[in-house]
């Protein structure tokens, strides 16, 4: 991606190389040696504006260097591609510690928790790799940039964007603001809770649940077998849905048809299925249960629910049980009021984010215990004010990839 | 079309590779050889494209959601590569490790056969998702090929038969390989944001997947050096084994246990 960088440029491929690796060796293990000194307690980012002060301050550090020395040689090595691509295989190897370590809390005074090989991302090792890196792209952004050349369009939209998003993205990180708000059927909220702290927080809005709804797939019915807790498999390898007229074979022991499926019913008192109204009702499926050399047998069963117990049938050792389908999609029906006075209505569902006043409200669970019959909704606020500099990042970065595609297939084509 | 059709439609469209791979060394010669030869394994990859067409139906959701799905469209796909490899290079041996590869895949897929299962976790049902993952498998594939293809020119070089033209092949595939990756990386940020509330979590996948990338963005800067061909063949053909390990070696790390991207029914 980057062609003549550096001012200076080497005679062989390889130089540079050996003292660039050096330097990276030697950032590593500085970070390394304050983690140690400092008993992992690794680099906190400080919020706004002393974040934004930083970043400005570093720009002007990298605009300085830059133009001023553009000539000198330690400069234009350090602006150049062996600097960078040492730096990148640094970064490479500490994300690999990182994504192999659980990133968790480990015991104090273990050699994982004295080097912060538990929290890889906030460390100083990461954090020295990560700048002197920024400094690197910094400097070849800026000698490609000026002068403008259009032929260097995709470079500075690609370097220019990788940039941002990851100098933005990481000064953003202390005042990106995740706050669950749990929230019950009929009452309202403006309490939020730090996590893991869990310290509580008073969110500039309040919000009112009225409902919580769960939709779920079709249920599915299944041969349990309580010795090993496992479902037995099916003869065509999948777990039959509930509905009328569905079989099931399993080999050897025994066949299944559905031959009648109430999906939302609660039973009457001789045990009958009922057509429920509202939440209330489980789904309950007639099954005919045919065993090689004895007679069928066809019962009700069903899944049961908060005021049902469930029934199974029993097949010699095993049951035919029905199990709940999966979480289709889940929602709240809220009303947020803002500190100013107005008020609105909204759903949230998972995917489908909400704006209120600067933060983002995410649905994020529920009471998964309760399963459909949760009456309470885990909200998430996110509030992210970098958000915007880091997607022009992206955005940046799809373009100048977009360009890389197209001279890309030209000099395929030219080949 | 279900699971149940999928070992007849895997055991007829590795025939089909196999006999049209042999009707190859005839087809050097032979006009005819040569016509039925392609028939057969591009017939056999229709079929296996129309097997996933059918399966996405009937699951009544795209199947991309476990690791045996994925696998199935890398399968479906890595042929298609050899394929247009041969239609613009004139290189015909890739063909044949694309469809060795594929070969292995539905083999494991054989062995490990998923559930039917039509559920699709809320957090999937986005925007995103087809074009999230496909972009990814499609940069896997490609990148696949490039590896295969390093290691093949690093042969031909110990025979002294290295070619310009095949390793500006396997150049091209991994630089359209990391545009794919790049877009698949931008595309899973901005679908993070929609669905968890932020762009970047450091989740396990998430990490493999910026190791990946770094993995490649080095490759073309090396390029960038001049560094020597021989040299880049070598990074290429182990630069994939990191893909391996962000595509389903990661379910097995230690710091896959709380990961929110691990394929469910992983096998």
């Amino acid at each position: 991606m980057q062609t003549s960088k550096s001012p200076v440029t080497p005679t062989a491929p390889s130089e540079g190389f050996g003292a660039a690796a050096l330097f990276t060796l030697a950032a590593i293990v500085a970070g390394f040696a304050i983690e140690l000194l400092t008993s992992g307690s690794g680099i906190s980012i400080p919020r706004w504006p002393a974040n934004g002060l930083f970043l400005s301050a570093f720009v002007s550090a990298i605009a300085a260097v830059g133009f001023g020395f553009r000539e000198h040689r330690l400069v234009g090595w350090l602006g150049g591609i062996p600097v960078g691509l040492s730096l990148i295989v640094g970064m490479a190897l500490l994300s690999f510690v990182g994504g192999v370590l659980p990133q968790d809390p480990a015991p104090a005074g273990s050699m994982v928790a004295l080097f912060r090989l538990n929290g890889m991302f906030s460390s100083w090792p990461f954090a020295f790799v990560t700048l002197l890196f920024l400094f690197n792209l910094g400097l070849s952004l800026l000698w490609k940039t000026v002068p403008f050349r259009m032929s260097n369009l995709q470079f500075m939209l690609f370097h220019g964007g990788f940039w941002i998003a990851l100098a933005c993205g990481l000064a953003g990180t202390a005042d990106l603001q995740r706050l669950i708000i749990p929230l019950y059927e009929g009452k309202e909220s403006d309490v939020a809770y730090e996590m893991p702290t869990e310290r509580p927080v008073r969110i500039p809005f309040s919000i009112y649940l009225k409902d919580f709804q769960i939709d779920e797939y079709v249920p599915q019915f299944a041969l349990y077998d309580p010795a090993t807790d496992q479902v037995i498999a099916e003869k065509a390898g999948a777990v039959p849905e509930v509905r009328k007229g569905a079989r099931a074979v399993w080999p050897g022991i025994a066949s299944a048809t559905v031959t009648d499926f109430r999906p939302d019913a609660l039973p009457d008192r001789e045990g009958n299925p009922l057509p429920a109204n509202g939440h209330k009702g489980v789904p309950f499926a007639k099954v005919r249960v045919e065993v090689p050399g004895q007679a069928p047998v066809e019962q009700w069963i069903n899944g049961g629910g908060p005021e049902i117990r469930p029934q199974f049938l029993p097949v010699g050792n095993y049951f035919v049980v029905i199990a709940p389908g999966a979480p289709k999609a889940f929602r709240s029906n809220v009303m947020i009021r803002s500190s100013e006075g107005g008020h609105r209505a909204a759903v949230l569902e998972v995917n489908k984010p909400f704006d209120v006043l600067g933060w983002k409200l995410y649905q994020m669970g529920y009471d998964e215990k309760a399963g459909r019959w949760s009456t309470m909704s885990l909200v998430e606020a996110v509030n992210d004010p970098w958000l915007p500099a880091v997607y022009v990042g992206f955005f940046m970065i799809m373009a100048g990839n977009l360009l890389f595609f197209w001279k890309g297939i030209k000099k395929m084509e030219a080949a | 079309m279900t699971l149940v059709d999928f070992p007849a439609i895997a055991v007829a469209t590795v025939t089909g590779w196999g006999l049209g791979s042999v009707l190859q060394i005839p087809a050097r010669k032979s006009k005819p050889a040569a016509w039925a030869s392609w028939l057969l394994m591009t017939g056999a990859t229709a079929l296996l494209a129309w097997f996933l067409a059918s399966y996405w139906i009937a699951l009544e959701r795209p199947p991309l959601r476990t690791l045996g799905e994925t696998r199935l469209w890398y399968a479906t796909l890595i042929p298609v590569v050899g394929y247009l490899v041969e239609y613009r290079w004139k290189i015909g041996w890739l063909k044949y490790y694309c469809m060795g590869l594929a070969t292995l895949f539905l083999g494991i897929n054989l062995m490990n056969p998923d559930v039917f299962q039509k559920a699709l976790m809320p957090a999937l049902q986005s925007v995103w998702f087809v074009p999230h993952v496909v972009v990814y498998l499609v940069a896997y594939v490609l990148l696949a090929a490039s590896s295969v293809a390093g290691w093949h020119n690093l042969w031909l070089e110990y025979r002294g038969k290295g070619s310009k033209l095949s390793e500006s092949m396997s150049h091209y595939l991994a630089l359209l390989g990391f545009v794919l990756l790049t877009f698949g990386l931008v595309f899973g940020a901005l679908w993070a944001k929609e669905a968890w509330g932020h762009y970047w979590t450091w989740d396990p996948k998430e990490t493999w997947a910026f190791i990946s990338w770094l993995a490649y963005l080095g490759y073309l800067h090396l390029v960038a050096r001049k560094t020597d061909v021989k040299v880049l063949q070598w990074y290429l053909g182990l630069a994939f084994l990191v893909l391996l390990v962000c595509w389903f070696g990661v379910n097995y790390l230690p710091s896959a246990q709380n990961s929110v991207h691990t394929y469910s029914g992983a096998s």
